[in-house]
């Protein structure tokens, strides 16, 4: 059983690719106010755990709770609306509309929008819309380019706006997918220094990554996989002296060396 | 280093009211005033002082093609799905209304609605299956329900008299009053067609619109927003049926008479056409683009069967030098914002963003 505080637990979570084992039964819990990465060298399965949890894809077995709900088998829509906020590890904002646009459609899919709405009372629910995007922008600081098309703002920027998208829909567990991806050194500081004020305002944060510097440096726990299980889970000193990870990571040891 | 980020949150100032209010009220009376002057003042007055039943007549298809060419740019500027089949749906209007007229009696106040309503739902009963298609395979969905529209409406002889069509229709009345004149009939046309476009504005201009513009850009991304997309989609197709439905009764009770040859495929690319040299995404533009591809042809009328070439070169020419339309979608989102005070005003700079 779980307790109150778990935003999100998965249970023996497997899933199967034809004859490939992508992910093979991964078990774990996040709690409220945890920011929590889960790292692994390519190919352990990160995406696909991550397609699991979202929705986009269904476990071949195994279940997903989210918010106290089983969310096993329900569509993307349908777990990003009780607050499952997600990015893209390859960016994916709305080219052709404003900044403003961009973040609006986050709190649409949360507030809800019906043509009904949209022809004779949309006041207040667009006001509460545009009131939260707007405070969206400004947290991850693009509010002066809220005009502008999405697709004239530089990657950095990009970035940050699939941030702001994603926390429009007022989250209650954000996930971040490679958020470092494509960014220098500065920038994945400053990345890091961003998420670290997240979580400090209270949004639990589960961080996907395989820079191992930003999920070190950032989170209070982190998850290990490779070759589709769960190896390490701990805080980031136990896991950078685990042997498993080690292994996983560096390969093992030759014994005739 | 391009990457901004505050050092505090900055609290949201949001709730302001914009400094600009009174300007903006302002605005918005100035362009209603000037478009509905041109409708219901302009366009008339040129009716009737000239006395030409030519320029009515052109004036009648123009108003329907403009029905026509915004409901299309719903589904297929604004949420992305190109449908090349829309003159069908037309065509089932037209039908549905030709057909309760004159062998059922039904007044126009019946007949109108009931043909949107029946437009509507065959289009719901095409978007169910086809809507979890993608871009050309949806295209393609529409090609063939279109033909197969055409030839069920040539060739059920008992119901739709095949290629003889329907004949006496009667013209648009509306409790005892007939619009036996043309200048009555523009004049009811152009009501029902401003209430149509009123319509598709509130809702292309809203937030519900931003949800169908991501739809276009990422559908699989508006899904993990929490955007409903298959029900979003099947809305949007159901709406665009709808009006191209109205635009049918619109006909039939205007001609007198239809036939299926003008609802065959030519008509909906003909259409198409006036979306996209008006502007994808763009009411302002589909408005502008049917207007055009009425009135121009008409315009050149002298030079013979000449304009047709010329007619052609200008979509080419337009197409080429304004790839996104004579009013491209980002341009007239903004005109909208500003011009009729749809926008969300915010205190930084009073640049309206959003929708109100």
């Amino acid at each position: 059983m779980t307790d109150a505080n778990t935003i999100l637990s998965i249970d023996g979570l497997t899933r199967r690719f034809g004859g490939l084992l992508a992910v093979s039964d991964v078990t774990a819990t996040i709690k409220q106010g945890e920011l929590v990465g889960l790292i692994g060298p390519n190919g352990a399965g990160k995406t696909t755990l991550f397609n699991l949890i979202t929705g986009f894809t269904p476990p071949s077995s195994g279940t997903v709770r989210f918010a106290g709900r089983d969310v096993t088998g329900l569509k993307p829509w349908q777990i990003a609306r009780m607050g499952m906020g997600r990015t893209f590890q390859n960016l994916r904002v709305f080219p052709n509309m404003t900044v403003f646009d961009n973040v609006s459609v986050g709190a649409v899919g949360s507030f809800g929008q019906s043509p009904w709405r949209a022809l004779f009372n949309g006041g207040a629910q667009s006001r509460a819309v545009s009131a939260r995007s707007w405070e969206a922008l400004e947290r991850v600081g693009l509010a002066d380019v809220a005009g502008e098309i999405a697709a004239n703002l530089s990657y950095g920027k990009r970035k940050y706006l699939e941030i702001a998208r994603a926390l429009a829909t007022a989250p209650r567990l954000l996930i971040l997918d490679e958020p470092a991806a494509g960014l220098n050194d500065t920038e994945t500081a400053e990345l890091a220094d961003f998420i670290r004020r997240l979580h400090a305002e209270g949004v639990t944060v589960l961080l996907v990554e395989h820079d191992m510097g930003l999920v070190m440096n950032s989170c209070s726990r982190v998850i290990v996989l490779a070759s589709g299980r769960k190896i390490a889970d701990g805080t980031p000193e136990q896991v950078q002296r685990d042997p498993a990870v080690l292994e996983a990571y560096l390969g093992v040891e030759d014994d005739a060396a | 280093m391009d990457v901004n980020v505050p050092d505090a949150r900055i609290l949201p100032s949001s709730t302001a009211l914009p400094a600009s209010a009174t300007a903006w009220r302002g605005r918005q009376i100035f362009w209603t005033v000037v478009l509905l002057a041109v409708v219901f003042g302009a366009v008339p007055a040129a009716i009737t002082a000239t006395g030409s039943s030519y320029l009515a007549q052109i004036a009648i298809t123009a108003m329907i093609f403009v029905i026509l060419s915004a409901s299309l740019n719903h589904i297929t500027g604004t949420a992305g799905l190109l449908s090349i089949g829309h003159a069908a749906f037309y065509g089932i209007g037209a039908y549905a209304a030709a057909l309760l007229s004159t062998k059922l009696g039904l007044p126009f106040i019946v007949t109108l609605p009931a043909a949107g309503l029946i437009a509507a739902f065959v289009g719901f009963l095409v978007a169910m299956p086809t809507m979890r298609l993608v871009s050309i395979y949806f295209a393609v969905a529409t090609l063939g329900i279109g033909e197969m529209i055409y030839v069920i409406l040539l060739n059920w002889v008992d119901l739709t008299r095949g290629p003889m069509g329907i004949r006496g229709i009667p013209p648009i009345e509306l409790f005892g009053w007939q619009a036996n004149t043309l200048l009555s009939r523009y004049m009811a046309v152009a009501v029902i067609a401003v209430v149509c476009v009123w319509v598709l504005h509130r809702l292309t201009h809203s937030y519900y619109g931003n949800a169908l513009r991501a739809l276009r850009e990422d559908d699989q991304c508006a899904d993990s927003m929490g955007i409903d997309v298959v029900r979003l989609k099947v809305e949007a197709f159901v709406v665009s049926t709808f009006f191209a439905g109205v635009a049918g009764a619109l006909l039939s009770h205007t001609s007198a008479y239809i036939a299926p040859d003008n609802f065959r495929f030519m008509e909906s690319i003909l259409i198409l056409a006036m979306v996209v040299v008006g502007g994808m995404g763009s009411l302002p533009g589909a408005v502008v683009g049917a207007l055009f591809m009425i009135v121009l042809p008409e315009a050149l009328r002298d030079i013979g069967d000449y304009r047709m070439i010329a007619v052609g070169a200008t979509m080419f020419l337009s197409i080429l030098l304004l790839p996104k339309g004579m009013l491209a979608e980002g341009a007239s989102l903004a005109f909208v914002r500003r011009a009729f005070a749809r926008g969300w005003t915010t205190m930084s700079g009073g640049t309206p963003v959003g929708w109100k």
